[in-house]
């Protein structure tokens, strides 16, 4: 429970001028939130404890007003994964158009549930809700973009690209 | 038949069509120009006279909400521009953004001067990073072009515009979830009374529209009231875009006027149902809608109006057809599945309610299906949602329209594919 | 002012106010858990729904608001609101939301401290079903430590959310959060941040159901075999309102008790925790006469003899030491005795602490030096040249107890003295140097009112029964008077002190315990 007194690492931003940037588009400081978690995120990969405490020094607000916040949203990572995420869509117009096929073919070549991470770090796999593009069916977030109208043969195609 | 011609698409397929350059090209900006010029009072009530309705889902007046921001606060006032599109079977709103952002921009700023405000917010969906970095772009080339800043155009008016990203949630789509998640906290929705007209955004007056809504403005004012509510039926009037998605031949966004008929939108735009497979079911209005029966859906108008009479809603107009392999237990538990995943876990009903229907359904799939399941799946049901008939009952049991989001779809597949979920049911034993 | 119609009933109300707060108000109960009144409304337990007419959708009645409306939109012509809270419909939605909530409810009572005083099992069987429709496994996770005293139980939790708000809006220190979302939320603390605020003890107190656990009182006792009294903490000079429970003479726990004029709905934690330094103390029971480096205990006549003979020796250089510790009515009967020379010892102080929401720790850590100065006149403030200059050679001392430490020049000043009697329920440093020490009455089982630094009289109630040889420092106070002086007038009850404190004193005027009650009497006029 209590601390065990060894000193927490420090997270800053590599890019203060950027802080600056955010911080000046908002009337207030706590607005800064959600931009400030992506930035460090994009950073460091994941919301480490750090990340937490530095970023509430910087909106001026407790450290689990922070955490709240983080945990809420399912783009926040609180722990490290692979290099790579592979997100597939399950919803509806995508679980019509094959997306548990995709699933079940990442699984069979990376030997990786939803929610695991491959024995090397490359990939981590995860089954997502609905990503807004139920038209181009089934769709697949790799990391920030998205790639649509996936079939088994593109979608290994694409995984090459990662590998 | 088909006359109408597209307002908010008719340019997305040509090249470059996201540019300043080409959207100045096809006369963009000129309603702003127009606007600048207008008493800010005379554009909300040009906007009310069109009857136009909001894209996002619950398709309330527009002209009217903005008449809701007082007169008389001295508090800065806020336009939020929602692109947290989320909707199942919805992504409209992203092809706007992807194919037209400056259309957009140019309703936002329309919006921002008609309720005197001048700093507004894009809040897009986390995981649309690309639209992200093109609104950037977007946004640049209007600063650099004296269309956003100080004296926009040369005129007095001044706004400045900031995408937010969203971070993944559902329900932040939902305007005061939004709002709490613009300022940095999690999504859960406000409770009302007060309303975000009066205290929104840091307290202050603000007004959440969506993409589509915002995308309509322009026209809206170059072309008039009275040409907008000549498209489609004049309660609910405009162009409007149809997304189709699911089990048809060629999905996609399709604008059409409002009140289309549903069968010309899956079997004409859509191009019908692939191998020639029977329609069985489609989510008329996103997943929040309940569905319609193939029988239902051959006989219905796309109109705010027509579907609530047959038990349904337009919604954010998110199509999602399901042909006559679809299992309707395996498809209810998927939107069910949906629903807990992102439910904010504010309120009882839904936080405990969304979950019990997901657990229920997975034992039933999984072969544990015990008689009275039906009926409890409709009980639960309505206690997380409420009942669409007030004779029977009352809706409104969450903070959110969510409860109702997930209670009307998942009951109305329980109620319309009754058979298919008694075969989850153990067989009675015949008595010798 | 608006007319409300509530179940039929109709009742003007102020405008603004809830629908909840005017149903409390007029004896009609309408359940909830996540309200409370001195934190933001939130409205998300859905139990308090209520069916308001004209309104297509139930209502929480904890942020619906009766106002005025114009003429033509009253309903039957007169009422601002109509409100039913008891129709099928409401009782009907209950129902549904305690089933909600009893979905993964451990149904634990039976080894649940909250049990007896617990909404969910109170209105469970007022307004819930009788057995659980619930097939599916129930969520199961470990209890935690948030603080080194409060514990959750994460299995009873309804995410009321009441304890986050409590430490972002009362505390301000924000310990709490909710982690996670929908069916995963849970309460949680960061590891290196635990819920260890001087006001963590509340959360415990306003958790609606058995989740938040003082680790205090855990297992301890089951409620209902508790005495509970009505009282006011003696930690310090705020003087919240508590009540004490307690099993014969054993104290079990302490809870805030509301006054909003006071401490509104809550206490600190060293006010909550504080009875536990007198459960092992050298406690004096007898009076007790000293004979060389010992003591010898004797008969109550015997040591008030000694005690007026020592007195007598040399009255006129003998002083009395008041006690910011002790109750108006000793200090105002020592301070009649002793007229000449008043003194007491330094101020206990800590550290001043005020909250956010104007929650306030004193930094006078004793209950009634307000009270003190009130009621004794001519109080030297630098008592220990007073006895140089004076030659004082007799004291006669309320001690202030357990909390007092003599440092060396106090313990010098008193080892100088001719004689010393401390009137005291232990045998303190202080007590150890007396030449009498009279049994008097510890904190929790004196009676008499306190002033807190407000101003405000507060009725200070018997929590535990007597000791056997004790008496109330007040009649011992009678009976040295009366020893001293046979012609003063003799009370036999506290109020005829309090009548006699009135009369010297203009702001004690017409105080009686009926008067002070359970709110206390604000001496500045702005009473309750």
């Amino acid at each position: 429970m209590k601390s065990n007194g060894k000193p927490k690492p420090r997270f800053t931003f590599e890019d203060p001028e950027r802080v600056e940037q955010i911080f000046s588009q908002y009337p207030d400081k706590k607005s800064a939130t959600l931009p400030l978690l992506h930035l460090a995120q994009s950073q460091e990969g994941y919301i480490s404890n750090s990340v937490i405490d530095s970023i509430a020094e910087l909106v001026d607000c407790h450290p689990a007003v922070v955490m709240d916040c983080v945990s809420f949203y399912t783009m926040f990572y609180t722990k490290p994964h692979g290099r790579n995420i592979i997100q597939i869509c399950q919803t509806l117009s995508c679980s019509l158009n094959g997306a548990d096929e995709l699933v079940d073919h990442v699984t069979d070549k990376y030997k990786i549930k939803p929610g695991e991470t491959t024995a090397d770090d490359q990939f981590t796999l995860m089954k997502v809700e609905c990503l807004g593009s139920c038209g181009t069916a089934p769709v697949v977030q790799m990391n920030k973009e998205y790639h649509e109208s996936l079939t088994k043969q593109k979608f290994d195609e694409l995984l090459a690209e990662f590998e | 038949m088909n006359t109408f011609k597209p307002v908010l698409t008719e340019h997305i397929d040509q090249k470059d069509c996201h540019t300043l350059s080409f959207y100045k090209s096809i006369g963009g900006y000129t309603a702003l120009e127009k606007v600048l010029t207008m008493n800010p009072d005379h554009v909300t009530q040009e906007v009310k006279d069109s009857n136009l309705r909001g894209r996002g889902g619950a398709g309330f007046s527009t002209g009217m909400k903005w008449g809701f921001i007082p007169k008389d606060s001295n508090k800065p006032k806020y336009l939020i521009n929602n692109a947290d599109e989320s909707e199942p079977g919805t992504f409209k709103d992203r092809l706007l953004m992807n194919k037209a952002p400056h259309q957009m921009l140019e309703g936002m700023i329309i919006a921002a001067y008609a309720i005197g405000c001048h700093t507004s917010f894009i809040y897009i969906r986390g995981e649309f990073y690309q639209e992200y970095k093109l609104l950037e772009q977007t946004i640049a080339e209007a600063y650099d072009n004296n269309i956003l800043g100080q004296n926009i155009l040369g005129s007095n008016y001044s706004l400045d515009v900031v995408i937010h990203r969203g971070a993944g949630a559902y329900i932040c789509g939902e305007e005061t979830g939004l709002l709490e998640s613009l300022e940095g906290k999690r999504g859960w929705p406000r409770i009302k009374p007060p309303f975000p007209a009066i205290e929104g955004y840091l307290q202050s007056p603000t007004i959440v529209n969506n993409v589509e809504t915002l995308s309509c403005l322009p026209h809206i004012i170059n072309r008039g009231a009275s040409w907008f509510k000549s498209i489609g039926p004049e309660k609910g009037p405009g162009p409007r875009l149809f997304c189709i998605s699911g089990s048809v031949n060629n999905p996609g966004v399709f604008e059409e006027p409002m009140g289309v008929s549903l069968k010309d939108l899956i079997f004409d735009r859509a191009g019908g149902i692939p191998d020639d497979k029977q329609l069985k079911a489609v989510f008329p209005g996103g997943s929040s809608s309940a569905i319609l029966t193939a029988n239902e859906a051959m006989d219905v108008m796309m109109d705010f109006e027509e579907l609530v009479e047959k038990g349904s809603m337009l919604g954010s107009a998110g199509i999602i057809v399901m042909d006559e392999t679809v299992n309707m237990v395996q498809a209810c538990l998927n939107i069910a599945r949906f629903y807990a995943h992102e439910s904010c876990g504010q309120c009882t009903p839904c936080r405990e309610g969304t979950s019990w229907l997901v657990m229920m359904l997975t034992r039933l799939i999984n072969g544990g299906g015990k008689p009275g399941d039906i009926d409890m799946l409709f009980e639960i049901a309505d206690n997380i949602g409420g009942l669409i008939d007030f004779s029977k009952g009352s809706f409104g049991k969450t903070i959110c329209p969510f409860g109702e989001a997930v209670a009307w779809p998942v009951r109305s597949f329980v109620e319309k594919f009754k058979g298919e979920f008694m075969e989850y049911l153990p067989q009675e034993k015949v008595v010798a | 002012m608006p007319l409300l119609k509530i179940d039929g009933k109709e009742i003007e109300i102020k405008s603004g106010t809830t629908v909840l707060q005017a149903a409390e108000a007029n004896g009609i109960e309408i359940p909830y858990y996540c309200y409370h009144p001195a934190l933001e409304i939130v409205g998300s337990c859905r139990m308090c729904l209520v069916q308001v007419e004209g309104m297509p959708k139930l209502q929480v009645s904890c942020n619906t608001f009766v106002s005025d409306v114009s003429s033509d939109r009253k309903v039957d012509g007169k009422y601002d609101m109509v409100v039913h809270t008891q129709n099928d419909l409401v009782v009907q939605e209950r129902k549904n939301i305690l089933e909600f909530l009893l979905l993964n409810h451990p149904l634990d009572c039976s080894v649940c401290d909250q049990a007896g005083e617990c909404y969910l099992q109170d209105y469970s069987f007022k307004f819930g079903n009788a057995h659980s429709r619930f097939d599916e496994n129930k969520r199961v996770r470990p209890n935690e430590f948030l603080g080194s005293q409060i514990v959750i139980n994460h299995n009873r939790c309804i995410m009321c959310s009441q304890c986050v708000r409590f430490t972002q809006e009362i505390s301000g220190t924000s310990e709490l959060f909710v982690e996670a979302r929908g069916y995963n939320s849970k309460i949680a603390v960061l590891e290196d941040n635990p819920l260890d605020n001087l006001l963590a003890g509340n959360v415990a107190d306003i958790c609606p159901v058995g989740a938040l656990l003082s680790t205090d009182y855990i297992h301890k006792n089951r409620i209902w075999n508790l005495k509970k009294q009505p009282s006011v903490c003696q930690d310090c000079s705020v003087g919240c309102n508590v009540d004490v429970f307690s099993q014969t003479d054993q104290i079990l726990r302490l809870t805030a008790r509301e006054n909003l004029d006071v401490n509104g709905y809550f206490m600190c934690d060293i006010g909550r925790y504080g009875f536990h330094r007198y459960e092992e103390i050298d406690r004096v029971l007898q009076p007790m006469v000293r004979k060389g480096d010992s003591f010898v205990s004797a008969d109550w006549e015997t040591a008030i003899q000694k005690t007026i003979d020592l007195i007598k020796k040399n009255k006129s250089n003998t002083a009395g030491i008041v006690s910011p510790f002790h109750t108006n009515e000793s200090n105002f009967l020592l301070g009649q005795i002793f007229k000449d020379v008043l003194g007491s010892l330094p101020p206990i102080t800590g550290e001043e602490i005020t909250y956010p929401s104007g929650f306030r720790i004193s930094a006078d850590r004793s209950p009634n030096t307000r009270g003190m100065n009130d009621i004794c006149e001519g109080i030297v403030e630098d008592l220990a040249s007073k006895i140089k200059t004076q030659d004082i050679r007799t004291l006669f001392i309320l001690d202030d107890g357990v909390d007092r430490k003599l440092d060396d020049k106090w313990k010098k000043i008193i080892g100088k003295m001719d004689s010393v009697i401390v009137l005291s329920y232990a045998m303190t440093d202080l007590a150890k140097l007396a030449h009498v020490v009279l049994p008097g009455h510890a904190p929790l089982e004196r009676e008499g009112t306190i002033t807190n630094d407000k101003g405000r009289i507060q009725w200070l109630r018997p929590s535990l029964p007597v000791k056997v040889e004790s008496k109330p420092d007040w009649e011992i106070l009678m009976l040295v008077r009366n020893a001293l002086d046979k012609k003063t007038e003799h009370f036999v009850e506290l109020g005829e002190v309090m009548k006699k404190m009135g009369e010297k004193f203009e702001n004690y005027a017409g105080i009686t315990f009926f008067k002070v009650g359970n709110q206390g009497y604000s001496i500045n006029g702005k009473s309750s």
